[in-house]
């Protein structure tokens, strides 16, 4: 197995009952870049991301993280594993405030149990304070670093979208899923959406994203998949990928930002 | 089992069926419109019977009257209750709302206790109290009387939901509440109608159960939960469905009392129903969890 | 200085609590209120382990007396039938109806909302039916009596006195774990549960697993109380323990505020003042008020009536400050 290879797909399927959302997708996604998966709607782009995340099982065919094969493998257990993944819908913690949002992001990668908790033994103590740094930190990486105590429900909706971002980051991923990270946004808080996800590429982490905005799928991304009715109709370098008859012939009749 | 004892035991079985499948209707019918499970229904087969009671004994109405009378109040009350505590409370959690329908059944069950009677009351018999004779057991009068007032009621149901205007608005909410309501039907008529039709099958229940076995202003709480389960075989979609649910239910509760395994007594007769909910919602777990999977 | 000041106050505030409750059962004090303060203490500490179910979970649970019943009965027969030590049998009710409520959690928690409550209501009523049926063991309808005083050594607490005590270093040791519980990762991931499954699971945690563990302490900490509750009743019954029994538990989680530790304690205290007022005065008029209650507060104030009145003295506390910083 290639080393730079960060998450594979072979002969992936999704059926739901009859419909068959996902058929034999073969993915073969280079770790450190920007992935963008395109298509018209019901292509199956959120279906491949929930099968990835391990929302729901896998029909037929086997996904591969870094080598690893995901399929048996709960979706709780993936954040720690390295892959996390946001919501179109966004999905913010609304009991908690943004910093408290950001903190719960740490889950994985902290362990002090019932016990420790109870008693607010030091073990718990010194987590706690690591996690409020860590915390702050991603916090002001995405630029909301003075909103740390505000409700999180009280940011507009472009930063609570980069909160999301930012709880997931607490995860230290290797790769992040975004879905539709651009859905809602206007055009300043998209440059500041580019900005950022450019910055977790030269961090490392490998991004695939689900976006329907054009222009800002084709200044982002390093590879472009493009899927339709389930299946993986062309892939390759955004520029290659604008000029397939194929993916042109998918999109007519559709409504292009 | 002699085959008298299997049919006094199968009557006796598909008698106690009948009003849980009247319960699991009402269940189902507030569930399919509204997706609320309403905890109170029981507490409307109490109100039947113990209205029956009290109109006749204390009030002096002749039998129908009365009847019909408990009937159109317990229907009332249903509405009632969705105007005041459930529509206030749309907007609320499925925590909320459970924990408002427990209150209006408690509610409900201690106005009855404070102000009707707190012992167990008995109307007469719609026919008498001589017992029939059938297949070599023997068979209350009554009993035959729930029967079919069930088998009416749910023939009814379905012709009411199946060939007139209002019936088919109540099921098209309950299969698409958006696209009926794009195509003018109110969903929270539709709501006020399912509870008034729900607590008016529930009071019939009751109005034809009290004769047969002594109620009290507690009776409804083993009553809705066994109507729940009868509800909850039937996945809560199908009137049809539920009325099954009831009377499996019914058969298995009598002949498990029948059949005397260790330690089921008749005490634990009403543990049998809760046995079989338990038993159901394990399965029905394992399916729902795989619905949610497939998202 | 202002700042020092108010600290100072809060401080004060807190001693004077704490001496409020020292002297409750002193009986120049409040003495005559002892045992009702032994039952607020002991539905407190069941209270606070549902409404860390209900408020943190979002799981309703209609049949939370099955726990509190199954530590009282544990508790009851091992000391009484069996002799063994009430401490032991107390631990022992723990980890047996601690372990109940781990087999049982992972399929109920598969359920979803209706489903679950009434898998809890069923689960209720037949812990309720077993009390009441399996009669060598529980003593049957009439329960059983002569159950013995915990101890330290030669110290019983046999008077109410003691007793009052006791429970309420129980309860204060529950309050402040529960505090720490929700102050720590564990809290979070809770509340992380109650605002988005879907988002927790995504950032690693184990929803059904959390759901279970809080059901365990739940189940816990009613066993508990059920234990503190026969050692101090000497006497166990089971219609302390039928449906209507996990009604008023709701009721009292409800008040408290689903979310609020210290609310639990608002909450039972209510209750059971209301169910000594009304008990007195209006016999049987208790179901109809709990109805009334649990109606009105899910629909005006779905959060608790506790959380509820410190909003509104908030409220008040903000207003009286601007008027006191205009000219």
């Amino acid at each position: 197995m290639n080393e730079t290879v960060i998450l594979e797909t072979k002969g992936l399927t999704k059926a739901f009952g009859g419909l068959i959302a996902l058929d034999k997708v073969d993915l073969s996604l280079q770790a450190g870049k920007i992935t963008a998966i395109i298509g018209p709607n019901g292509a199956g782009k959120t279906t491949l991301f929930n099968l990835i995340a391990g929302v729901y099982p896998v029909s037929s065919g086997q996904i591969y993280f870094q080598g690893k094969m995901l399929n048996k493998i709960p979706a709780h257990q993936r954040a720690a594993m390295g892959i996390v993944r946001t919501f179109q819908h966004v999905y913010l913690f609304g009991n908690m405030t943004v910093l408290e949002n950001v903190m719960s992001g740490r889950h994985p990668r902290s362990s002090y149990g019932f016990l420790e908790a109870a008693l607010r033994l030091p073990k718990a103590r010194r987590e706690e304070e690591a996690s409020s740094l860590n915390a702050i930190k991603y916090l002001n990486l995405v630029g909301l670093g003075t909103h740390a105590e505000h409700d999180a429900l009280s940011l507009p909706l472009g930063q609570q979208k980069l909160l999301a971002i930012a709880r997931a980051m607490v995860t230290e991923p290797r790769l992040i899923l975004l879905d539709e990270p651009g859905a809602g946004l206007n055009t300043l808080e998209k440059r500041q959406l580019s900005d950022l996800i450019r910055n977790i590429r030269e961090m490392g982490i490998s991004v695939i994203l689900v976006e329907h905005d054009m222009p800002l799928v084709m200044g982002l991304a390093e590879w472009v998949i493009v899927l339709d009715s389930g299946q993986k109709i062309a892939e390759g370098t955004a520029a290659q990928v604008q000029k397939d008859p194929k993916v042109i012939a998918a999109y007519l009749g559709e409504d292009v930002e | 089992m002699s085959s008298a004892q299997f049919v006094q035991y199968l009557i006796s079985g598909i008698t106690s069926g009948s009003v849980y499948a009247l319960v699991g209707l009402g269940f189902t019918i507030i569930y399919a419109v509204t997706k609320i499970i309403n905890f109170a229904q029981g507490e409307f087969v109490m109100l039947g019977g113990l209205l029956s009671f009290t109109l006749i004994h204390s009030a002096g109405l002749p039998a129908v009257p009365a009847l019909i009378l408990s009937i159109i109040i317990a229907a009332a009350i249903g509405a009632v209750m969705y105007l005041l505590a459930i529509r206030p409370a749309q907007k609320a959690s499925v925590v909320s709302l459970i924990i408002i329908t427990i209150g209006a059944a408690i509610f409900i069950r201690g106005i009855v206790g404070q102000e009707l009677t707190k012992s167990f009351v008995r109307p007469p018999s719609f026919s008498g109290e001589e017992s029939i004779s059938f297949l070599g057991a023997h068979i209350d009068p009554q009993a035959l009387w729930i029967i079919g007032t069930m088998v009416m009621v749910t023939i009814i149901l379905h012709l009411f939901l199946t060939y007139t205007m209002v019936g088919k608005a109540l099921k098209a909410c309950a299969i698409n509440p958006v696209a009926s309501s794009l195509v003018g039907i109110n969903p929270r008529t539709m709501a006020l109608l399912a509870f008034v039709l729900a607590s008016a099958v529930g009071g019939i229940g009751g109005v034809v159960l009290a004769p047969f076995t002594p109620m009290s202003y507690q009776s409804g709480v083993m009553l809705g939960l066994k109507g729940f389960v009868a509800a909850a075989i039937g996945g809560f979609r199908s009137p049809v469905a539920a009325v099954f649910g009831g009377l499996l239910l019914g058969i298995v509760e009598s002949f498990a009392v029948a059949a005397n395994w260790g330690p089921f007594t008749s005490a634990y007769k009403d543990a049998i129903a809760l046995v079989v909910l338990l038993l159901i919602l394990l399965v029905r777990s394992g399916k729902l969890a795989e619905e949610e999977r497939a998202g | 200085m202002l700042v020092r000041l108010k600290r100072y106050w809060s401080y004060l505030a807190i001693a004077a609590v704490i001496a409020f409750f020292i002297l409750i059962p002193f009986d120049w004090f409040l003495g005559r209120y002892t045992t009702l303060m032994i039952f607020i203490g002991i539905y407190t500490i069941v209270t606070v382990g549902l409404c860390l179910l209900m408020g943190y979970t979002g799981q309703v649970s209609l049949g939370q007396a099955a726990f509190f019943g199954m530590g009282a009965y544990v508790s009851a027969i091992l000391s009484k039938t069996y002799g063994v030590n009430p401490w032991g049998a107390m631990i022992v009710a723990a980890v047996m109806t601690g372990a109940f409520a781990y087999i049982i959690g992972y399929p109920i928690f598969r359920l979803k909302g209706n489903y679950l409550a009434m898998a809890t209501l069923g689960l209720g009523l037949i812990m309720w039916i077993l009390f009441k049926e399996l009669s060598q063991f529980t003593g049957g309808p009439d329960g059983m009596s002569g159950i013995p005083f915990l101890a330290i050594g030669g110290f019983i607490f046999d008077t109410s006195f003691r007793r009052y005590f006791l429970v309420w270093a129980f309860c204060l040791a529950v309050l402040l774990i529960s505090q720490n519980i929700i102050g720590s990762r564990i809290g979070r991931a809770l509340r992380a549960i109650h605002g988005s499954e879907a988002a927790a699971e995504s950032i690693g945690i184990n929803v059904t697993q959390f759901k279970v563990k809080i059901l365990v302490l739940s189940a816990v900490l009613a066993s508990l109380a059920g234990s503190l509750l026969v050692f101090n009743m000497n006497f166990v019954n089971p219609q302390t323990f039928d449906f209507m029994s996990s009604v008023k538990l709701v009721v009292m989680a409800v008040i408290g505020g689903l979310a609020s530790i210290w609310g639990a304690v608002f909450g039972a205290g209510v209750t059971r003042l209301l169910s000594e007022e009304l008990l007195v005065r209006f016999v049987g008029w208790d179901i109809v008020i709990y109805g009334l209650i649990l109606v009105l507060i899910m629909i005006f104030m779905p959060d608790g009536l506790f959380v509820k009145l410190k909003e509104i003295f908030e409220r008040l506390r903000l207003r009286y400050r601007q008027r006191g910083t205009e000219p």
